[in-house]
């Protein structure tokens, strides 16, 4: 049942003493081996898995030229882009309504405006808390107008569903708030990441990221619309990742 | 004064000014434009 596993018992001997972090018994190449290992035999995994745990090992091992690991890299990515299933983008909606035609998304309404509407009974019309009941009246009634009028689908319990799967008449629930989220994201870590480089090139790196130096910051900041434009340049050129040399590991 | 400017950029100083702009400006939006629950599209 329990097949022996090679190269573990030399790792025992060859293993660092645990000083509470990364006490491992084994190297992190070992382990990848031993994974794949485990894998070919069972054949649990897929196999697109297996081809790419296996492509690690030997780019570790046989030290391939930067340029073709990288552009192996694309063909890997561009093949899980373009390998999912599709099928499911298409995806009929049936046990969905448009939230406009929905009768439980009405009844929700309904049922809102009147809670709020019995609270207001209890207050003179006057009164602060009335305005602001008042308020809250319309404020609902637009919001429920506005759901059912940007072509949302209602579950059966009458609640606005957010599509995410991908399809273009849909993409104002989730594609576009997507791209726009990485967008912003990859703008402050693409920022975070050239001030630091500028800062690694100063005398004293540790203090400017300490104290900022805020006239080089700002540039930085409002240049950084253009990060996806800069970042493929960079990754073209090969500024974009750092050598295997230069990525520190675990002593061996 | 340079040491008042060198203490206003220290990193921590500085995330505090910057966020609750950002906070000032998401708070706006919502202000402005409550419950948003999809990107709109005009």
């Amino acid at each position: 049942m329990h097949k022996k596993r090679e190269g573990v018992v030399v790792q025992l001997v060859r293993a660092l003493p645990c000083h509470g972090r990364s006490c491992g018994f084994e190297s992190r190449q070992l382990r990848v081996i031993r994974y794949v290992s485990y894998n070919s035999r069972t054949d649990n995994y897929s196999t697109s898995l297996n081809f790419l745990t296996t492509f690690n090992i030997y780019s570790m091992k046989l030290n391939f030229q930067p340029l073709f690991s990288k552009l192996f890299s694309i063909f890997l990515f561009s093949m899980v882009i373009f390998n999912t299933d599709l099928k499911s983008a298409h995806a009929d909606f049936n046990n969905l309504t448009p939230c406009k035609d929905s009768a439980a998304f009405q009844k929700r309404l309904t049922s809102s405006v009147k809670k709020l509407e019995n609270r207001l009974k209890l207050y003179t019309p006057e009164s602060k808390e009335a305005v602001f009941l008042k308020n809250e009246i319309t404020a609902t009634k637009t919001r429920f107008e506005r759901y059912g009028n940007s072509g949302l689908l209602c579950g059966k319990e009458g609640l606005p569903r957010i599509i995410a799967t991908g399809q273009w008449d849909h993409a104002n629930e989730f594609v576009i708030p997507g791209i726009l989220f990485i967008y912003i994201t990859g703008w402050i870590g693409w920022v975070g990441r050239k001030y630091l480089r500028y800062a690694s090139t100063t005398e004293n790196s540790f203090e400017n990221e300490i104290i900022i130096n805020v006239p080089i910051a700002l540039p930085i900041i409002n240049s950084g619309f253009l990060w996806p434009i800069e970042a493929w340049k960079e990754f073209t050129s090969g500024d974009l990742l750092a050598d295997t040399d230069n990525v520190t590991i675990s002593p061996r | 004064m340079s040491d008042f400017l060198k203490y206003l950029s220290t990193a921590p100083v500085l995330m505090t000014a910057w966020l609750s702009l950002t906070t000032g400006f998401i708070l706006f939006i919502n202000y402005v434009y409550p419950d948003p629950l999809i990107f709109p599209s005009f």
